[in-house]
């Protein structure tokens, strides 16, 4: 039986708020991770290790914050966009984000505002759901 | 060691911010083990700028009505870079609330341009006597000593 | 593996804020004990006139700790420093003359990072509840220079580890050299 993306939603919300120090109100679903709740790498690893304490269920980081070696490839990133190739390989390893915007202009600068809590309800969602 | 973890209160606008800097010298004895071949300000030192910064906006901003005021919190403090022997840090932080017993905060420290530190703070602050009225003077002692450094770290001296 | 060539030779005051070890369990949890005296020099700044141990020394007594922790649970082969405190909750303060326990374990442990709970009790009263996190050093700052050797975990520890290496279940991996 799946969970309820509610109940899902408010537990991710209790994890980071534990992990970031923000207050309740400023979790919302569209709320960026980056952007708005002021997540960096040290806190991307915080986020997963509670993700998995609270759902019993292993994260790989790199399938919910793949943005860092997605970065570091120059096959995949030229002139501070991604390459065909690097938008086929995100598609890949987010399906859990909305990328129809993104694919307009790919400007990896906007890569962060991807990951918003949604993104983050989506894929426990599916991972909790998926049997 | 000598517990103050600023050197000069830089600018204050009471109620809502305060900036401070802070120098790092290999003078300061801790850094001999901390690390021995590379010296660098402990974490909870940088910390500890931020929360004698937000203290002072507390203190300043009361007028010095309460003589402890402590840290009741610190929440998500992320390390992003060392401080060595030669630089200076600026710490800036800004007050969301200030209200008689409790305080909150979003604190960060800069050196040489580069991110250093970052926090949310949760000070409390009350009297001795609140609890025990016969500690009112232990409760002036401590104000006026900290009115005295609070002229020195803002060279009023 | 300690005591490389430290930059000054002369130090009237260690950065050691833990007094010993009360009980290790390597990997899992351990027990520190602060004793908070007037003899430490800081406390006559904090405050003049009321001395109390300041809050962030409690945070380093529980870094130190839970650093040693973790540290020795990858047999002290990388260079483990703080890099984040998610939370550090204070309930009273402490005065000179006050004994403290410091108890960590670790919650989590992976390749770049180990994130670490404890407490700090006086007798049964509950002062604070800190949680850490710790980083690998060289694997997460990259682009930063640092020595090649551990400098995290130096002489500066030797008296405490040598009670984690007779204190722990598990048999050391390494012999801990004496400073």
């Amino acid at each position: 039986m799946g969970r309820d993306r509610d109940e899902i939603f408010q537990k991710i919300r209790g994890v980071l708020v534990d992990a970031l120090g923000v207050d309740e109100d400023e979790v919302t679903p569209e709320a960026t991770l980056m952007g708005d709740l002021g997540a960096e790498s040290i806190d991307f690893l915080d986020i997963v290790f509670r993700l998995e304490k609270a759902f019993a269920i292993k994260v790989p980081r790199e399938e919910l914050f793949p943005a860092e070696s997605l970065l570091n490839n120059p096959e995949l990133v030229s002139n501070g966009k991604l390459t065909a190739k690097g938008l086929a390989e995100l598609r890949e390893r987010v399906p859990h984000t909305n990328l129809s915007g993104f694919e307009k202009n790919p400007d990896i600068s906007k890569l962060a505002d991807l990951f918003t809590v949604n993104a983050i309800v989506t894929y426990i969602d599916g991972r909790l759901n998926a049997g | 060691m000598k517990f103050v973890l600023i050197d000069k209160i830089v600018s204050l606008e009471k109620g809502k911010r305060l900036t401070a800097v802070k120098c790092v010298s290999l003078a300061e004895e801790y850094l001999a083990d901390h690390f021995p071949t590379f010296p660098v300000l402990p974490g909870v030192l940088l910390l500890e700028g931020l929360v004698e910064s937000a203290s002072w906006l507390v203190r300043m901003t009361q007028d010095f009505a309460c003589s402890m005021v402590l840290l009741e919190q610190a929440r998500n403090v992320k390390y992003k870079s060392f401080v060595s022997p030669g630089s200076q840090i600026e710490y800036t932080v800004e007050a969301k609330a200030i209200d008689r017993n409790t305080s909150s905060f979003v604190g960060y420290g800069v050196a040489g341009g580069q991110e250093i530190v970052e926090a949310r703070l949760g000070l409390r602050h009350f009297n001795l006597a609140d609890r025990d009225p016969a500690m009112a003077t232990v409760d002036s002692q401590v104000i006026q000593q900290m009115r005295n450094r609070y002229d020195l770290l803002s060279q009023q001296v | 593996m300690f005591d490389r060539s430290p930059v000054l030779t002369w130090a009237p005051m260690r950065w050691i804020w833990i007094d010993k070890f009360a009980e290790f369990e390597s990997g899992h949890r351990a027990v520190a004990i602060k004793n908070v005296t007037l003899a430490e020099d800081h406390l006559h700044d904090h405050f003049p006139g009321f001395p109390i141990m300041p809050e962030c020394l409690m945070i380093e007594a529980m870094a130190q700790t839970s650093g040693i922790l973790v540290g020795e649970a990858r047999g002290f082969r990388e260079k483990v420093i703080l890099a984040k405190i998610s939370k550090a909750v204070f309930f009273d303060y402490v005065r000179p003359g006050d004994s403290l326990r410091i108890e960590t374990q670790i919650t989590t442990m992976a390749v770049e990072a180990a994130s670490t709970s404890g407490r700090i009790t006086r007798a049964d009263q509950i002062i604070a509840e800190i949680d850490l996190m710790f980083s690998h050093v060289d694997r997460n700052l990259a682009g930063m220079k640092f020595p090649e050797e551990n400098f995290v975990f130096s002489g500066t520890f030797t008296s405490l580890l040598r009670d984690v290496a007779l204190n722990h279940k598990r048999p050391a991996e390494q012999r801990l050299e004496s400073g």
